[in-house]
């Protein structure tokens, strides 16, 4: 049997910064045509391994193969079918937005004829001819990413696409990763933010100290995920928290500052809380602290770097081909 | 179980920018930035202020080559801009674009928009090469045609008396001046080979455009400090002068020579270096890099001993400016002006025809040979010819570390300044003052 084409095959990749190792023997595959989320803490690795996969920087050891390629360690030279950008785009500030799409269309040898098209697609059409010099942190990345589609990737690796950008802006932009999906591109979204890629990406590698501590799709991260984390305030803490020690299906621990955070199934916390109503414990607020992905990539990614690597585990369902 | 992997379509979207794509990308950015433009500009403007200036003055430079024509013929006016430029000019034009070109990606964190291109490292670093030496060469072209311009427009096409004291008329002229521009050329675009070099191993704008001016003065400073050949030979800056031999009969193409040499090694070594430096990168952060103080002491600490190196070789280099060179220099040129300044007369004279039998020394050597540059040179000329009779003329003469001089003379002898011609204006002696050059051997 063979599996879904991967447009990304990475394998024992090491990228060392001097005395710091940036990347640790990091396993990584993207399904071709699927929408893949990087996730990981700051300083995890994840700019540097789409650098790496830009070709900007070079592995010191390891394999990578994009689109069926395999880079080359001693010639980092950029892949002409993967678009995108990696930490915030810059363009050149003295020329306008349509002047700066013109020269990338020059040096990728043609696709002037879409200027127009991508800046409306990133609703940049009215400020095309103004000069990027002036532009917000959230106009640039979206002129990014109107330069990342100029030449039609097969591959577009996006990182951190909605820094920036207004929860309106974050909408659109997830909404434009899911119809260029939907259009065969395969898609890389690295984010710090596990809420933001639930909804959009199909598979996830979750990365901690430079190296991939889970991989597989989203279906199973969720079922594998803990129970979520709610953080209530009740007129009788002590007895909530006695009512919450009775049953093992929650988990309460006081916070200093009057707050119980319990962490449970929603089952046991629609239970828990009908109990605390029938005990006479009034719930003045009880609001989402965490959802069960978010606890899941805590969970996962504060996993000491000494500590055994989940991946070298994985269950089957999620082993990358080899 | 195996491994599958998408496979690379090629399509037309496919197709790569190349070196060409690259450098139009950059001439356009060159073409839009204040900086280059401002220099442009100032490349453009600058001799006609100068020429107007100067002729505004009823003083010349006359410490300069060509400077006491300047209110004479327009033709003078390219070449004392020539020498001016030479001396930090040319470099500073070159490293305008050239220092800057690589190390603006890094201030404005562009790397990760043009390496994610479809251009490949390699492609990326020729054609901003090509780019800088585009903007070097035009730049250089400009300042040839501008300062022509000005000389002409301001001054006029009067003929130009030449370093071998022969007459330039106009279309020699314009044709020495084309041809000692282009000679200059070659240096500046050495220069900016060094300016990519600063650019790429610094990633500092302000480092790579004043890394090579600086150099460049330095490298004058040490050729002022002897007049030995082999080091003065080794320095980037000797080959701006080799425009002198041009105009040396016969021309002198030794120079030229050892000059191209000098540059094309100083080029590609600087070029390599800059070529194997920017592959070997990873462009793993944003922002421009902030000079270290270890790293600037560490060059620092470089450039001072290969100053010292060269200092010593310099002053250790025996002079090759013997009171023999200097005879034979100053007397050639001596008669070629006597026969131009019978030419101004009205009379014909044959410049051979014209013997000059020369005696020169240096006052401050009370015993032994003549030798080395000075401002103490005395020359005492016997001249025998038609027209002119029998006379000695004393000059006194300034040779320059690079072998040029000025001789100055009694105006009792050889005429006052200015002398009249026969349709009744007024021109300047030749024999009063003039200018020359020695050639090492």
């Amino acid at each position: 049997m063979t599996d879904p084409i991967a447009a990304i095959e990475a394998r024992g990749l090491v990228k060392d910064f001097g005395e710091v190792r940036a990347i640790d023997h990091l396993e990584l595959r993207v399904d071709a045509g699927a929408i893949h989320g990087l996730v990981g803490p700051n300083g995890a690795g994840k700019t540097t391994l789409l650098r790496i996969l830009f070709g900007l920087v070079r592995p010191d050891d390891g394999e990578i193969f994009v689109l069926g390629r395999e880079l080359d360690a001693t010639e980092a030279e950029p892949m002409r079918e993967v678009g995108g950008f990696v930490e915030e785009p810059r363009f050149y500030p003295y020329l306008t937005a349509r002047r700066n799409l013109e020269l990338m269309a020059d040096l990728d040898g043609g696709g002037r004829e879409r200027i127009d098209q991508v800046l409306e697609l990133v609703r940049l059409g009215d400020r095309a001819d103004r000069k990027v010099g002036g532009f917000s942190s959230g106009m640039r990345q979206r002129l990014g990413l109107a330069a990342s589609l100029l030449r039609r990737p097969r591959l577009l690796l996006l990182d951190e696409p909605t820094v920036g950008l207004d929860p309106i802006g974050v909408r659109e932009m997830l909404r434009l990763v899911r119809t260029l999906a939907g259009d065969g591109v395969t898609i890389v979204i690295s984010s710090h933010n596990m809420s933001e890629l639930e909804g959009v990406c199909d598979a996830v590698t979750v990365i901690a100290d430079g190296t991939s501590v889970w991989r597989g799709s989203m279906d199973h991260l969720r079922a594998e995920s803990p129970a979520p984390a709610h953080r209530i305030e009740t007129s009788d803490d002590r007895r909530a928290m006695q009512i919450a020690d009775a049953d093992p299906r929650v988990h309460a621990v006081a916070d200093p500052d009057g707050w119980l955070t319990v962490s449970a199934d929603q089952a046991a916390l629609d239970a828990f809380v009908v109990r605390l109503g029938i005990n006479d414990v009034a719930i003045r607020r009880l609001e989402l602290l965490m959802t069960a992905l978010e606890s899941m990539f805590f969970s996962l990614t504060g996993v000491p770097a000494s500590a055994p690597s989940p991946v070298a585990e994985p269950s089957s369902e999620i082993e990358t081909v080899r | 179980m195996s491994v599958a992997v998408a496979t690379p379509t090629r399509s037309g979207d496919d197709r790569a920018g190349g070196i060409g794509a690259v450098y139009r990308v950059e001439v356009s950015k060159i073409t839009a930035q204040l900086l280059p433009r401002a220099a442009a500009v100032v490349c453009l403007v600058a001799p006609f202020a100068f020429t107007f200036f100067v002729n505004t003055q009823s003083s010349v430079p006359a410490d300069s080559l060509f400077g006491r024509w300047i209110h004479s013929s327009g033709f003078s006016i390219p070449f004392v801009v020539l020498g001016f430029a030479g001396i930090a000019g040319f470099p500073l034009i070159a490293s305008v674009v050239a220092g800057d070109i690589f190390a603006s990606e890094d201030r404005q964190s562009t790397w990760k928009t043009v390496l994610t291109r479809s251009c490949s490292r390699g492609d990326v670093f020729l054609g901003k090469t090509f780019a800088a030496l585009t903007y070097s060469t035009a730049m250089v072209a400009l300042l040839a045609v501008s300062s022509t311009l000005a000389g002409v427009v301001i001054v006029g096409r009067q003929p130009l008396v030449d370093l071998s004291g022969s007459l330039l008329g106009p279309g020699k002229a314009l044709t020495m001046i084309a041809a000692s521009f282009g000679l200059a050329l070659v240096p500046t675009l050495a220069f900016t080979c060094v300016g990519i070099y600063f650019s790429v191993a610094t990633r500092n704008s302000m480092a790579g455009v004043l890394g090579p001016p600086v150099i460049g003065l330095l490298m004058v400073l040490l050729s002022l400090m002897g007049s030995g050949v082999i080091v003065r030979s080794m320095l980037l800056t000797t080959p701006f002068d080799a425009w002198h031999g041009l105009q040396i009969k016969p021309i002198q193409g030794k120079p030229i020579w050892i000059g191209l040499l000098v540059c094309v090694a100083y080029g590609l070594l600087s070029l390599d270096a800059a070529r194997r430096s920017f592959r070997r990168r990873d462009f793993a952060g944003d922002g421009q890099a902030r000079l270290a103080w270890g790293t600037v002491a560490r060059g620092t600490i470089v450039g001072v001993a290969i100053v010292a190196v060269l200092l010593a070789g310099s002053l250790l280099d025996s002079t090759w400016i013997t009171s023999q060179h200097v005879e034979t220099s100053v007397a050639k040129t001596l008669s070629n002006l006597v026969a131009v300044q019978q030419g101004i007369l009205g009379r014909t004279v044959v410049p051979s025809a014209v013997k000059v039998y020369p005696f020169c020394k240096r006052e401050s050597v009370i015993s032994g040979t003549s030798s080395g540059a000075g401002d103490d040179w005395t020359c005492r000329l016997y001249v025998d010819g038609p027209q002119v009779g029998r006379l000695a003329a004393d000059y006194s003469v300034t040779v320059k570390p690079n072998g040029c001089f000025t001789a100055e003379g009694q105006a009792a002898v050889i005429g006052p300044l200015h002398i009249k011609t026969p349709a009744g204006g007024t021109t300047i002696n030749p024999l009063s003052a003039f200018d020359g050059c020695m050639i090492p051997p």
